[in-house]
């Protein structure tokens, strides 16, 4: 058996010394998606419409039943109810006559300005179709051209944008707890005085850190898919665009391995760096739909690299500065590796 | 030209203004069983270091196996094994794995690492309970456990720091025994201890080390010889006041009262004197007990520092 195989095994086995957080570091995007896709991302809001009395209150509901997005998911389904006056959960619409003219009210329970904005929007927008239908010719028209032929369904930009984080979290987590437990269970000793070259057992502990990356990525593609139906047009070349994210992150884990000597410590630095490089590298959408201070930051993080070089994988149509993205890419991961040399180095087998 | 498996001369190494190895010389030959003995912060563990490369000489040479551990580390570390105080094992994988984690580690040829291994594990006692999670291994077990990696790549030095510390009487015995067994495979072994009995039952030869200076060098049985004398211990009631006085013309060397109602003393040849000395003690003091004794390499390392090894 070679060395190498031999010490990506051995990497592997140490899979046992930690096992929730390795199956946390492995699973938690995909799970964060199964949440958000199925229980938080709905382009259909249920809005509950006191049952009318009126004709005009029985064409409202109508209109808000045809309203929708460019994509073709419907915007509104609204739930008829017999509102007594009482306590509202989120909103509800009446429809009532006031000056002489029917009016829509709506009476907002214990929601969050960003959810009173959607069902504002999604009530006005309902009310505009109601509108025109009886302007005839002047009728105010709004048509929608979304930049691709079929609108970009945010459940599966989201799972996309998460794929970067699935492999940064995976490498990162489990890189960071695997070198800080050799410093606690003083096991470092071993490295210390093995004659092996440092650049055969980091490659072997990078290696491990960035298949577990890939197997990551790779559940979190299957589930997209299963949720969505949207699969990316070449696995590979996805798992190819992910790779430098994968050993960016491995490196930062070891680094902070190298450096705190602790788990706790160690893990908490690759959560933090993690989500927020994350947060702001276009994980809750395109760079370009922010402000320009958000674009600048976010071009200092892979994720936003990553994620527009998958785009054409999921959307068909390239965004951004392809070449750019992979040399940013490709030159943060070879920093960053001569650094996790340096350090593994100066930490394990120099002197103390 | 060094002949020794291990060579180290003239070593000094500071940490700041602490000295921590002081002009350190002495030469380990193949096959022996050499120990470093001192107390707490004698400078065993760094001298240690410096052998296996952990550290850096400020001042001398050292060789291992003719490599200089300094710039010739990989040279070294291929032919040593090293024990650390420390039970540095992964306490979630089992032995086996522990092991294949080292092979991938140190072994030069890995494939009789198998066989290797199975024969360790068998010689170690550890072989029915191989795939059993490390963490449920008694502290002995893991001790040897500890070993048995060392041996995994089959090093011609083995050094060892503390290798009983926190194991029970049995399991240091047992301990013990192995590393006997390995010195009788023609392994070069370096133990470093404060532990007097280990020292003396395990080591061929011995260096006593004091503030980073070797104090003493021999075999544990020379050493003590040296000393040229016995220890006789008293307790008495009512304690004895004036001492020299009483054992005046006996020929005793040394009068010291560990405790307030006993004296211990240092004579060439305890038994032609005891007789005297107890008719002397019985003329005016009730005598509780007295204890004749061949010097321990406590009594050596007290008679070259002025203090026990203990304290």
């Amino acid at each position: 058996m070679d060395r190498f195989r031999l010490l990506v095994l051995s990497e592997f086995r140490l899979f046992r010394t930690a096992i929730p957080i390795h199956v946390v570091a492995i699973l938690q995007p995909t799970v964060m998606y199964v949440l958000m896709a199925v229980i938080l991302v709905q382009p259909t809001f249920d809005m509950e419409v006191d049952r009318p009395t009126t004709p005009e209150g029985w064409a409202l509901v109508r209109a808000m039943e045809e309203v929708g997005s460019p994509i073709g998911d419907p915007y509104i389904q609204p739930v008829l109810v017999n509102w007594d006056g009482g306590p509202v959960s989120r909103q509800v619409v009446v429809v009532e006559a006031k000056r002489d003219r029917p009016v829509a009210v709506q009476v907002y329970g214990l929601i969050d300005s960003n959810l009173v904005k959607n069902f504002r929007n999604r009530l006005t927008a309902a009310a505009l179709r109601l509108w025109n239908s009886e302007l005839g010719d002047r009728a105010v028209l709004v048509e929608e051209h979304p930049w691709l032929p079929r609108d970009v369904p945010y459940k599966v930009y989201f799972g996309m944008a998460l794929l970067p984080l699935s492999a940064f979290v995976a490498a990162a987590f489990t890189g960071s707890i695997l070198m800080a437990q050799e410093f606690e269970l003083q096991t470092i000793l071993e490295y210390r005085l093995s004659p092996v070259a440092v650049s055969l057992i980091l490659g072997a502990r990078l290696t491990r850190l960035v298949l577990s990356a890939l197997i990551a990525v790779v559940i979190l593609i299957l589930v997209i898919g299963l949720v969505t139906g949207f699969w990316p047009r070449a696995v590979g070349s996805v798992l190819l665009i992910l790779l430098p994210v994968a050993v960016i992150a491995g490196c930062m884990g070891v680094l902070a391995g190298l450096l705190f000597r602790r788990s706790i410590p160690a893990f908490l630095v690759g959560l933090v760096s993690g989500f927020a490089g994350w947060v702001l590298g276009s994980g809750f959408g395109l760079a370009a739909g922010f402000g320009q201070a958000y674009q600048w930051v976010s071009r200092l993080t892979p994720f936003a690299h990553a994620t527009e070089l998958l785009f054409p994988y999921y959307f068909g149509a390239s965004i951004g500065r392809p070449l750019f993205s992979a040399l940013f890419l490709a030159t943060l991961s070879l920093a960053l590796l001569a650094l996790t040399a340096l350090a593994y180095r100066r930490r394990v087998t120099a002197e103390v | 030209m060094h002949t020794g498996a291990v060579s180290v001369s003239s070593v000094t190494r500071r940490f700041k203004q602490v000295v921590a190895v002081d002009g350190l010389s002495f030469e380990v030959q193949p096959g022996e069983i050499f120990g470093l003995l001192g107390p707490n912060g004698a400078g065993k563990t760094t001298t240690v270091h410096l052998i296996v490369g952990m550290l850096r000489r400020d001042e001398g040479r050292v060789s291992v196996l003719g490599a200089d551990p300094e710039t010739q580390p990989r040279q070294v570390r291929k032919r040593i094994g090293y024990v650390s105080q420390e039970t540095n094992v992964y306490l979630d994988l089992n032995a086996v794995d522990n092991l294949w984690h080292h092979a991938a580690l140190y072994c030069q040829d890995l494939d009789p690492v198998r066989e290797r291994m199975e024969e360790l594990l068998q010689l170690m006692n550890l072989w029915e309970r191989r795939k059993d999670a490390v963490r449920t291994f008694s502290g002995g077990m893991k001790r040897r456990l500890v070993l048995a990696r060392a041996l995994l790549h089959d090093p011609e030095v083995i050094l060892f720091d503390e290798p009983t510390l926190g194991v029970d009487v049995q399991g240091r015995h047992v301990l013990w025994e192995h590393i006997r067994a390995q010195r009788a495979l023609g392994k070069t072994l370096m133990v470093c201890t404060n532990n007097m009995t280990e020292a003396d039952t395990l080591c061929d030869r011995l260096v006593i080390l004091d503030h980073g200076r070797a104090i003493a060098m021999d075999s544990p049985e020379n050493l003590k010889a040296a000393l040229g004398r016995d220890i006789v211990t008293l307790r008495t009631t009512p304690a004895i006041d004036d001492p020299e006085a009483l054992f005046g013309g006996l020929g005793v060397q040394t009068i010291s009262r560990p405790e307030a109602d006993q004296l211990r003393l240092e004579v060439r040849d305890a038994e032609s004197i005891v007789g005297e000395l107890v008719s002397r003690v019985a003329a005016g003091h009730r005598l509780e007990a007295v204890r004749i004794a061949r010097p321990t390499l406590d009594d050596v390392f007290l008679h070259h520092t002025g203090r026990a090894l203990r304290e």
